[in-house]
């Protein structure tokens, strides 16, 4: 083959090479569109202003007694929804247990719903040492009120931060690392 | 040479792109953007095999399922049906959980029929999995139709 033929031919494979590059980029999944429909960040996420907690959010303790999350107004109250099939979520529940100790006294408070049978959830609290209301229900119930509380997404451990005033502050996806929660708290604890 | 120049710019060019597409970094899209449970965790496959029924699902990058969250049983009542056969999952050891083995990429499992049994025609199956950035999902129940090998 001619010097000029070889070079014609090396030409013509890195154009086609390319342009199979370019298809296979362009035939991608298209992740991006697919997370318009997902829309759910890990980490904080400030709420609207002036957003209001649901007023009415009925809930059942791990001996059956019903609450609402109404009962803590005037409390900097935490919503944090937990699961024994999550990891992440029993990480953090040692911090939250810390900070209800730490802060209790002066106007904190913390609830837990867990994402969980009614039974799982009741095994394995004593071993979480709770010092704080638990709230047990069906699975799905809990995921209503979670989405009713702004995560439609579904994913576990989330917290919602609501004021002593009623309203949301913010909402978190994933752990709080104990300095990021203790910085909120003291920010936010009532005067 | 200017040849081999441009014939290495191409190449490059084109291995990038390719990377791009196939997300060869495997790290969930935005770091810390989240799919929902059913993009993160795709069921693409409940076909009709020579053993049994294969079950195929894929996994978005950045995201893993538990091998041992996995349940398979037949709705249609009959002869209960034998484990659900998972191939090997890679080690993780957690806190809480101990020595787990999960998958990140996609699993084919097989749900063995003994000899002379009537394939089930609908599956109740059930699955978890988190994503690598800390969050994790409920699990999943689906009901499913079983397909005939095509």
């Amino acid at each position: 083959m001619s010097s000029a033929k070889s070079n014609l031919a090396i030409v013509a494979a890195c154009v086609l090479a390319l342009a199979a590059g370019v298809a296979v980029f362009l035939l991608r999944p298209n992740a991006a569109q697919n997370l318009d429909d997902a829309s759910a960040s890990v980490g904080a996420t400030p709420a609207a202003a002036n957003e209001r907690m649901p007023a009415g959010l009925k809930l059942a303790d791990l001996d059956g007694r019903a609450f609402s999350l109404d009962d803590y107004k005037g409390k900097l109250l935490i919503v944090n929804f937990w699961a024994t099939w999550c990891a992440p979520c029993l990480h953090e529940i040692p911090v939250l247990v810390k900070m209800q100790e730490r802060y209790g006294a002066q106007g904190f408070q913390l609830v837990g719903p867990a994402v969980d049978d009614i039974e799982d959830a009741r095994r394995a609290a004593p071993g979480l040492k709770f010092n704080y209301p638990v709230a047990v229900g069906t699975p799905e119930a809990m995921l209503d009120l979670m989405t009713q509380l702004g995560n439609e997404q579904g994913g576990l451990p989330f917290s919602v931060l609501i004021g002593a005033d009623g309203r949301v502050l913010e909402r978190q996806l994933g752990e709080y690392s104990e300095v990021e929660l203790a910085a909120l708290i003291e920010k936010n604890l009532p005067r | 040479m200017p040849l081999i120049r441009f014939a290495s710019l191409l190449a490059l060019l084109t291995a990038a792109l390719a990377a791009d597409a196939l997300d060869l970094s495997r790290k969930p899209h935005g770091d810390t953007e989240l799919l929902l449970a059913d993009q993160a965790f795709q069921l693409v496959s409940v076909e009709r095999s020579a053993a049994g029924v294969h079950l195929g699902w894929v996994i978005a990058p950045g995201y893993y399922l538990y091998r041992q969250r996995f349940s398979a049983e037949s709705v249609d009542g009959g002869a209960p049906l034998a484990a659900l056969r998972l191939p090997k999952g890679t080690a993780k050891h957690d806190a809480h959980f101990g020595d787990v083995e999960i998958y990140t990429v996609a699993v084919d499992a097989e749900l063995p029929l003994a000899r002379g049994q009537t394939a089930p025609t609908r599956l109740k199956l059930r699955w978890q999995g988190c994503a690598e950035a800390g969050v994790c999902y409920p699990p999943v129940t689906r009901i499913v139709d079983v397909t005939a090998t095509p």
